[in-house]
């Protein structure tokens, strides 16, 4: 058992009815922190547990719970890709820092798209959300994310140059992927959204690049959007929030995150295409603005720098409501952990 | 003559690769790229014409309306697959030297880095605008893109990153090929980048779309 190198305040404890204040556009009785993912050395960091421990199915969730705890979270995410849960098969992705867009493709044809082995959203250890009750601290609940979105997951089957092509060539086939990509996801998040240990769900569906959206905003309102729009329904229908993280240029959509796909709040901002305090200024009124610093202002900045900005940004929040301090996106493990904890240890100045 | 070039430059901006081909939908069954580069040679209209008069402008439309938020990469992506078909049926004035291309531009995304759209992008863009691309992929070493300039020594060279992390490595690229050859022109493209920090590393230029390096040497 290592140091713990942070505790948001001695007496700190959750309650996720903080951030659910967030969620509905209103403010907390104190600041709120969000983040999506932190990385496993400051996990070990901030758990005081520096390696993973898998000896029991519970005990890596366990760990990484202490670690959103004493960070000062009201919640801790958990990601499908660490339960067993709704998967779809890849090919196999080369990795450096990152992975192509068009690399590990299945489906290229109707032949490859009837012969891909579906997975069955229905099966998996979804036990799992249930049991990590016994492990959550009085007032966290857990925020979900999915194994990728309906664009993320086509993209990896198909690639993205190929199923930029087969939209415009075949589109009953685009259509029929598409289809049974998000039914198998609308499935997923029917299971987990009802469950006492969730609080809110993210759908992570990456849409953007720097300067546009990755296909048109009506390729992505014929394929992409009815099926989020179905997810957040039944988000909601559990009594639930749903948190949208979508990466990249998003301006000539964002009328249909919040008008037409009903979510509640909206995560993933880059400083190179809408700042953050931008964003806030912009949507702030009308959904939830989670998150923001950006990464790369978090890797390069000083943490005096990165403390005045989370501050400016909690001020803000305060003032107007509907917001939640944290990253642009999450926290690698290129983030330098002393900038990471100046972001947070912002809240402590309230 | 006017009226064919012009009727090839329009099927390559919106993307009609041949006659088969059922996008889009407001050109079933009308003749293609193809067809129509094979009408154009058969017609004994100059390829260099064919190409600066015809495909390249099909080419520069579409670059500008993706430029302007009009066109999205789909549209870019079967815009070059009409312009590369048609290009086949060219390809044999290229190697007789009767078309010449405007330069040479080495590209590829630097080490560590394995996205490759961007950089897709800018090669089919440059390829439309009558360049030679060489493509070295992605993860490219330094010394990688000092051996292209080695072999193309008049080239310019493009260099593409998405992350913060890779987006550092680009400084060591500029230095190494500024060593070898300091007129050599080195362009920087990627989401994390800005003109700030291609002015930091020695860049010669940030680009923040494809079109846009185009539109630089044009």
């Amino acid at each position: 058992m290592a140091n713990i190198i942070y505790k948001r305040t001695k007496n700190f404890e959750p309650d996720f009815e903080n951030l659910l204040e967030v969620l509905n556009g209103q403010t907390p009785k104190r600041p709120v922190l969000f983040e999506f993912a932190l990385n496993n050395r400051i996990i070990g960091q901030l758990s005081g547990e520096q390696a993973e421990d898998n000896s029991t199915r519970l005990a890596p969730f366990r760990r990484l719970i202490k670690s959103f705890e004493h960070a000062g979270y009201d919640h801790a995410t958990i990601s499908a890709w660490r339960t067993n849960t709704l998967r779809f098969p890849k090919g196999e992705i080369a990795e450096k820092e990152s992975h192509s867009l068009n690399a590990g493709n299945m489906i290229y044809d109707r032949q490859s798209f009837e012969q891909y082995a579906w997975p069955d959203a229905n099966q998996g250890d979804y036990d799992i959300y249930y049991d990590l009750r016994h492990e959550l601290p009085g007032g966290m609940k857990l925020i979900a994310s999915g194994n990728g979105g309906v664009l993320e997951n086509v993209i990896d089957l198909v690639g993205f140059e190929n199923i930029s092509m087969m939209s415009m060539l075949d589109e009953e086939l685009t259509t029929e992927i598409f289809n049974a990509v998000g039914s198998r996801l609308l499935t997923f998040y029917k299971i987990i959204a009802p469950i006492e240990t969730i609080g809110a769900c993210i759908v992570n569906d990456d849409w953007g690049f720097k300067n546009q959206t990755m296909f048109s905003p009506n390729m992505l309102r014929r394929w992409v959007f009815p099926w989020h729009k179905k997810i957040v329904s039944a988000i909601h229908k559990a009594g639930k929030k749903a948190i949208l993280h979508s990466c990249g240029q998003l301006k000539d959509v964002m009328d249909d995150v919040i008008d037409d796909q009903n979510y509640d709040a909206k995560h993933s901002f880059e400083d190179q295409i809408t700042p953050i305090e931008t964003a806030y200024k912009n949507w702030g009124s009308r959904i939830a603005i989670l998150g923001g610093i950006d990464m790369d202002f978090l890797a390069r900045h000083t943490p005096k720098e990165i403390l005045q900005r989370s501050k400016l940004m909690i001020a803000k929040g305060i003032e107007n409501g509907g917001y939640a301090l944290g990253s642009g996106n999450s926290i690698p493990d290129y983030i330098p952990d002393e900038n990471y904890l100046a972001m947070i240890s912002a809240v402590n100045l309230f | 003559m006017d009226k064919l070039l012009e009727q090839l430059a329009h099927v390559v901006e919106v993307g009609k690769i041949d006659k088969n081909t059922p996008y889009p939908p407001e050109l079933k069954d009308k003749d293609g790229a193809s067809e129509l580069t094979l009408q154009a040679i058969a017609q004994k209209i100059d390829p260099q014409k064919i190409l600066n008069n015809g495909l390249m402008p099909g080419m520069k439309r579409i670059g500008e309306k993706f430029s302007r938020g009009e066109a999205f990469i789909p549209n870019m992506l079967i815009a070059a697959k009409a312009m590369n078909t048609a290009m086949v049926h060219l390809r044999p004035f290229f190697l007789a030297g009767s078309i010449k291309p405007k330069g040479t531009l080495v590209l590829g995304t630097v080490k560590g880095d394995l996205h490759d759209i961007g950089k897709n992008l800018v090669k089919m863009i440059m390829k439309g605008d009558g360049w030679n691309v060489v493509d070295l992929g992605t993860d490219v070493s330094s010394e990688k893109f000092v051996q292209a300039l080695d072999e193309n020594p008049q080239c310019i060279i493009g260099l593409s990153a998405l992350l913060t992390t890779t987006m550092l490595s680009m400084e060591d690229v500029i230095k190494a090929v500024k060593y070898r050859n300091p007129a050599t022109q080195v362009f920087i493209g990627g989401a994390p980048l800005s003109q700030e920090f291609a002015n930091k590393i020695g860049a010669d230029g940030f680009f923040a779309d494809p079109h846009s390096l185009a539109v630089h040497f044009n």
